[in-house]
């Protein structure tokens, strides 16, 4: 747990130029993690990981293009059974892994058609039937295993290398998120994301600076679709078994949660946010499942810090747990050296 | 034919449960712009302490009308801390209120359990065009039918009643002429409370509801509103009565399992048809 702690304070933002060199630490304990972490947490620590990526490409969406999905889930479930799918049938795991975020971002592409016609709360609903219809009907399919879902699902293969123990699963976590955090800082500091942060604040506006609105909302609700449904293929063959179960509405409203906490539109915000979460929920467990407590317990404490979390969160600090941080920081830091090396954060809009 | 009747009699009293919660959303979302989320919660409230009080051994009617109140005041509650706090956006109060449904998932499983609970209603059945007919269903519908016509009443003829409305076509005029609009955001949020926790407790008896049951009410309860744009509650009636009765039908006729999705389907489609009318100008500028 200390080590874990350690890291989280770690993951705090630093403002400027020091930010590469707070990124290259925070990559250097994240890849020495797994090697020092006891067997038990190394678990947490992939699911964590795979939190993470889902939550960078749901906090693009919601900071950047101002859209709440509340049915994220949904792509992440589309991604873990395409991988389980293709595997159980003979596909090589690593074209799974390919193909995983490619139909969660294809399947995003197609519904956001109509879907993406509606804002803010509309959106919201919307995205939550999407998800409630999927898990409804997939769990009546014979060929998705029902409600009973899918088991031995094989572990991944790659070039001969067969991801076996926990360890390596981190690994290639790790290597999913750094690949959605690379890809999500670029887009974000590229001219298509200011269009994005422009449109999130009016779309008229926006589209009267000649910014295709309709076109890049469709592209960064495809985008963070495929990153959920990475990180559903990496879950699928690090767990071995997928059901309705495992994507509950309930885990989209924990994503909402994570990034909320963390701060929408930013990518730290993003990692503190799911870390924070999970590191939490993971404290509480641990309290809850303590000898004399109700077996009720861990359920109504991670309800309640959820609820908490969120209420107070958006009420008392809305820009998210980063940001705040980070102008806290910026008002103490001298002046000169704030203003020397500080490259301009991008605003995220605000949560819609 | 006797199935029909059955089918049709009890879609049309769960749809009037559901048209219960709906004019409830509609009354909060008129006044503060607030799509409450946790209205789906009001009535797993109101259906769950009515379950208590009764077996505590409240008589009937009582224990419902307490469970009510018990509904409203959760309601003020959520008003307070969703539209509390000045410069909430109606955005943000939406994330609020998806945070109170989570404590109350909390409080809930530490009153009552995690597992689906019912308590009983008018019990037995009567016999009409050859159709077994739970007595309960018609409470149901005659129960809202009142409910109604008393709302009508109270928005049509008392001063409250127009106060809200006033809030709800300008809240700029509506202060300009004395009417407190915080307060009346707040009486919304108590009377939407109400409403949610009166289609629980009539809903309960018909079907179980457990703590998370609320996700599925709520679903129900904005597509039945949504039809009105949130902000007609004749229409939103006739949405409700529409779903419960397609619903239900397509339980008897075809898979039970399926008539979520209808209830879905039928709301994303009147959401797409809603906005392609709109344009995001007259969006904006409406904000």
């Amino acid at each position: 747990m200390s080590v874990s702690a350690r890291r989280s304070a770690r993951r705090g933002p630093l403002p400027g130029s020091p930010g590469t060199a707070a990124a290259i630490a925070v990559a250097g304990v994240a890849l020495a993690l797994p090697l020092v972490l006891p067997g038990p947490q190394v678990s947490v620590y992939v699911l964590l990981l795979i939190s993470a990526t889902v939550v960078t490409g749901l906090s693009m969406l919601m900071g950047f293009a101002g859209q709440v999905s509340l049915g994220q889930a949904a792509f992440t479930m589309i991604g873990a059974y395409t991988a389980a799918l293709t595997a159980t049938h003979g596909v090589p795991t690593w074209a799974g892994l390919l193909l995983a975020p490619a139909v969660a971002g294809t399947a995003a592409a197609l519904v956001g058609v109509p879907l993406l016609r509606l804002r803010g709360h509309q959106l919201a609903f919307a995205t939550l039937a999407v998800q409630l219809i999927l898990l409804s009907v997939v769990g009546r399919q014979e060929w998705a295993g029902g409600d009973i879902g899918l088991q031995g699902v094989p572990r991944l293969t790659i070039g001969g290398y067969e991801f076996a123990d926990d360890v390596a699963y981190a690994y290639l976590a790790l290597g999913v998120l750094g690949v959605t955090v690379l890809v999500t800082r670029n887009i974000v500091r590229s001219r298509p994301g200011r269009g994005l942060r422009a449109l999130a604040t009016s779309e008229v506006a926006a589209a009267s600076a000649g910014v295709p609105v309709a076109l890049y909302k469709q592209a960064v609700f495809a985008l963070s679709a495929a990153f959920a449904g990475l990180a559903g293929g990496v879950y699928a063959y690090y767990i071995g078994y997928v059901a309705p179960g495992s994507f509950p509405v309930l885990l989209s409203f924990e994503y909402v949660v994570m990034v909320v906490v963390g701060g929408a539109g930013t990518i730290w915000g993003a990692l503190a946010g799911a870390t924070a979460v999970t590191l939490l929920l993971q404290v509480l467990n641990d309290v809850g499942t303590r000898e004399g407590m109700p077996a009720s317990a861990p359920a109504v404490l991670s309800y309640a810090v959820y609820g908490l979390l969120l209420v107070l969160v958006v009420l008392f600090m809305p820009k998210g747990l980063v940001p705040t941080v980070a102008d806290r920081w910026r008002r103490r830091a001298p002046a000169g050296r704030g203003a020397a090396g500080a490259e301009p954060e991008p605003e995220p809009a605000p949560v819609k | 034919m006797s199935a029909f009747v059955q089918y049709l009699v009890s879609g049309i009293a769960v749809g009037c449960g559901f048209a219960l919660l709906a004019s409830g959303l509609v009354a909060i979302h008129r006044v503060t712009r607030v799509v409450n989320f946790a209205q789906g919660m009001f009535a797993v409230v109101g259906g769950m302490t009515a379950g208590s009080l009764l077996s505590s051994g409240l008589p009937h009617g009582a224990a419902e009308a307490a469970a009510v109140l018990v509904a409203g005041a959760v309601g003020l509650a959520v008003g307070f801390a969703a539209t509390g706090k000045r410069g909430t956006s109606p955005q943000s109060a939406l994330i609020v209120t998806l945070g109170l449904g989570f404590l109350a998932y909390a409080v809930e499983i530490m009153i009552w359990g995690d597992n689906p609970r019912s308590h009983p209603g008018l019990g037995g059945s009567v016999v009409l065009f050859g159709a077994h007919v739970q007595k309960q269903s018609f409470l149901v519908i005659g129960v809202a039918a009142a409910v109604f016509a008393l709302l009508g009443l109270f928005f049509g003829r008392t001063y409250t009643g127009k106060a809200l409305t006033a809030c709800a076509s300008n809240p700029y005029a509506a202060r300009a002429v004395g009417i407190d609009v915080v307060r009346m955001g707040l009486l919304a949020f108590a009377l939407g409370g109400m409403l949610g926790g009166l289609g629980g407790v009539l809903l309960t008896p018909l079907q179980p509801i457990s703590y998370n049951g609320d996700v599925l009410l709520i679903t129900n309860g904005f597509a039945a509103a949504i039809l009105g744009g949130l902000d007609r509650p004749g229409v939103a009636l006739a949405g409700a009565l529409t779903l419960g009765v397609a619903e239900s039908m397509v339980a008897g006729y075809g898979a039970a399992s399926y008539q979520t999705v209808v209830a879905l389907v039928l709301m994303l489609t009147i959401m797409m048809v809603r906005a392609s009318r709109r344009t995001a100008l007259q969006e904006e500028a409406a904000r």
